[in-house]
């Protein structure tokens, strides 16, 4: 391995910087908070000569996706970044891009959806959107972000796959923190990560095909079919891809989730986000007072990592999903209905609705978790969502 | 190379059979765009008649001989400066980038990324073929459609009597962008909408170029399929749509129109306008009068 | 049925033709002694129906007209007839 450099940088920067080091074709983008300075720094490295990236500043969301798409369609590597507003403005031509399955990576500083009116954290806008065929994953901490966006690159890239990844953080919380993040090398890069070169698809007058016919339903089920399988085998190669990584790198993300202190536990707390790092100190101190208690850092979204969940959940008596965002019909949080759909047997379980519109989840908030998960622990199923209210 | 041997023996690299209207505007400025355009071409045309029509492909099947993509309504100048940056990076700058999109997804929901690409200078030559409203949808009102006109979105009742506003001006909105080449054109004046296609395509290698197309459409404009032609020739007679350019920012009637026929000429065989009054020609005959005036002003 | 993988929706077999001379309601037919072969109808015919062989030979190929009836309406010199199909 080839030496790293050690930056102190914000979660927007660490994805501008893993971008650069993916040596994007073309880059288009539109300002919004909390995502806006990722492509303000890709555009002052561009500026200044950096990267050899062209760079498009369009005028909406939905101009950005359109443009990485058309010149995906011409076979090149593409980025752009957003989040919330920007994110469902852009949905027309986002679904599409995962149809069309041109990969591509799109940061997403997560962000509450309006109404109320909010700039603040949440994630509400990548969790309504969990549905449109693309990769998610969910990131805990700036290194993860730059990671998750060159691993982002070779897992879409990789012909098994071939889907668009969002690498999602939560805005403000990670996109405007500085940590210490590990910029490794552009040698190593160029070595995990290959030159893309798709054979699938042209939009050139040497080949000139029509990209995306009328189709006919009993054909358009064919693609679908393929789109959904795709995901199913990035379930796989998203583990091996997180192997790779590591044998490069020296840094290993635990591939669909990751367990901290499960083995023994009967009782489990499931996190997404930057929530994991406090709830980690939460479940140390539970520890301490000789609590059974581990923590499921779930990090991908899609593909869902259904059977690994249910295997983690296995004779756990109780466990709680904390989510930062809302399932509207279930009256719960979208990870812990999942969850719940992929669980086996009948545990004690709740949905945990807390941080949306830039609140914080801090370690008195995953006491009140604890404290109802020993509560619950002897009685199995599902019991009411618990709502982390602040104070106002 | 005259413009009948342009369109005499080029190649036609459009579907020999595709199920446009009897008459259509459209299917003619697609095929000539084309025969000009060349093999050297990649197109990108969002839904409408054209796309609807089949040339977009079926199935497993392309419905052109050049590389064609389906963009979604409102994206078409967006998608298509991604394709052109891209080629403009590989140096394949011979490559001709050419968009080709109705009225309702370049004035309407596609004028955003229209307005957008014109106003990066994007390379590439957006061509609007205008028939005045939804005619893929069942002729549904769009903002080019003009006062008076019934639509099925604004049908003529005893109260409101056809769509109530003028028409969006379009290639003069278009004009304001610093386009490297604008211009109008109308199949009947074929040898003049030839030039401005080639025009446009030489310009589109500098940056934005924009044809605003007038398109004949006799399913929804309700007259007879073989008068197409003379319908868009009598829209230019009658200064209801007048021929010009503007070539970096230089205004040019290319067509002049020195005895002008009256309004009555040109709508009289258009049932859309079967039921307007003579206040209501009068109405539209004002509009046409200032937008004469401010073309005479821009030409200087 | 098609061999292909089902990634991408692409189409690249062949060219989607549509049989659209059995639209036609009526043909049009050239009359060459009024024909001054000025090919206005080529540049006109929506279809590309309308070929040219040689210099100067304007013909008319009936393999995808439509009989929308625009040469024959302007033909500055009434050389095209519209036939109707089937005949009376």
């Amino acid at each position: 391995m080839a030496k790293s450099t050690v930056k102190a940088v914000s979660g927007n920067t660490a994805a501008a910087l893993g971008t650069a080091l993916c040596s994007p074709d073309l880059i288009a983008a539109y300002p919004i908070t909390p995502q806006s300075s990722v492509v303000e720094y890709l555009a002052q490295l561009v500026a200044d000569g950096d990267i050899s990236a062209t760079m498009i500043q369009v005028e909406s969301e939905h101009s950005a996706m359109s443009v990485v798409q058309g010149a995906a369609a011409t076979g090149a590597r593409v980025f752009t970044a957003t989040s919330a507003q920007g994110l469902a403005l852009m949905y027309e031509p986002y679904f599409r891009m995962s149809t069309l399955r041109f990969p591509m990576v799109m940061a997403v500083a997560t962000r509450e959806m309006t109404s109320p009116e909010t700039v603040w954290s949440g994630q509400q806008d990548t969790m309504s959107v969990r549905d449109a065929g693309w990769i998610q994953v969910y990131c805990e901490n700036n290194q993860e972000i730059l990671d998750m966006v060159i691993q982002g690159y070779r897992l879409s890239e990789d012909k098994d796959v071939l889907l668009p990844v969002n690498v999602c953080y939560d805005g403000f919380f990670l996109s405007h923190l500085t940590e210490r993040v590990e910029v490794p090398a552009q040698e190593d890069v160029n070595k995990f990560l290959p030159a893309y070169k798709p054979d699938h698809v042209a939009f050139d007058p040497k080949r000139p095909m029509a990209i995306d016919p009328l189709t006919p339903g009993n054909i358009l089920i064919q693609y679908r079919a393929g789109h959904l399988a795709a995901m199913q085998r990035a379930l796989t190669k998203l583990e091996k891809v997180d192997e790779e990584f590591a044998s490069v790198f020296g840094r290993k993300w635990g591939g669909a989730i990751e367990e901290y202190r499960c083995e023994d536990a009967d009782m489990v707390i499931l996190t997404i986000g930057s929530m994991t790092g406090t709830a980690r100190v939460a479940v140390d101190i539970a520890r301490e007072k000789g609590l059974k208690l581990g923590l499921i850092k779930v990090r991908y979204m899609r593909p869902f990592p259904v059977e690994k969940i249910a295997k983690a959940l296995e004779g756990k008596k109780a466990w709680a999903a904390v989510d930062r965002s809302v399932c509207f019909g279930w009256d719960t949080g979208p990870m812990y209905m999942e969850a719940l759909a992929a669980a086996t047997g009948n545990a004690s379980s709740f949905s945990v609705i807390g941080g949306l519109g830039g609140a914080d989840i801090a370690l008195q908030d995953f006491a009140k978790v604890i404290e109802t998960l020993v509560a619950n622990k002897d009685k199995p199923g599902r019991h009411k969502t618990l709502w982390l209210e602040k104070p106002f | 190379m005259s413009y009948i041997d342009t369109i005499a023996d080029n190649k036609d690299l459009v579907t020999p059979g595709m199920s446009a209207c009897h008459g259509c505007g459209g299917e003619l400025i697609l095929r000539r765009l084309l025969k000009v355009a060349g093999p050297n071409t990649v197109i990108c045309i969002p839904p409408g008649c054209m796309a609807g029509a089949g040339v977009v492909g079926w199935s497993f099947d392309n419905g052109l001989k050049v590389p064609v993509h389906i963009t979604l309504l409102d994206n078409t100048a967006a998608f298509l400066s991604g394709v052109t940056n891209i080629y403009q990076r590989q140096g394949r700058t011979d490559v001709n980038m050419v968009a080709m999109a109705g009225d309702g997804a370049t004035a309407d929901c596609g004028f955003q990324s229209l307005s957008g690409a014109a106003e990066r200078g994007e390379k590439m030559l957006y061509v609007c073929y205008d028939n005045e409203g939804y005619m893929n949808t069942g002729f549904q009102r769009s903002s080019t459609t003009n006062r008076g006109s019934r639509t099925s979105t604004t049908p003529v009742g005893s109260v409101i009597p056809g769509k109530p506003q003028h028409s969006k001006n379009l290639p003069y909105i278009m004009a304001m962008h610093n386009a490297e080449y604008v211009a109008t054109a109308s199949p009947a004046y074929m040898k003049d909408m030839i030039e401005k296609i080639e025009k446009g395509l030489a310009a589109s290698k500098n940056g934005f170029a924009y044809l605003h197309i007038f398109s004949p459409c006799p399913t929804g404009w309700l007259h007879g399929p073989e008068v197409s032609i003379d319908v868009s020739r009598k829209a230019v007679q009658s200064d209801y749509f007048q021929l010009f350019e503007v070539d970096k920012g230089v205004w040019r009637q290319t067509v002049a129109n020195k005895k002008p026929i009256t309004l009555k000429e040109f709508v009289g065989p258009l049932k859309k306008y079967g039921h307007c009054s003579d206040a209501d020609i009068a109405a539209l005959q004002e509009n046409i009068d200032a937008r004469k005036s401010f073309l005479q002003k821009m030409i200087g | 049925m098609s061999k292909r993988e089902f990634i991408t929706p692409i189409g690249e077999e062949g060219i989607y033709i549509l049989d659209t001379a059995s639209w036609r309601a009526a043909r049009p037919v050239m009359n060459k002694d009024k024909c001054i072969e000025c090919g206005i109808c080529l540049t006109m015919c929506p279809v590309n129906a309308i070929l040219r062989e040689g210099p100067k030979k304007y013909f008319i190929s009936y393999d995808y007209c439509k009989g929308c009836g625009i040469c024959a309406y302007e033909c500055p010199k009434k050389a095209i007839d519209m036939v109707k199909e089937g005949g009376e």
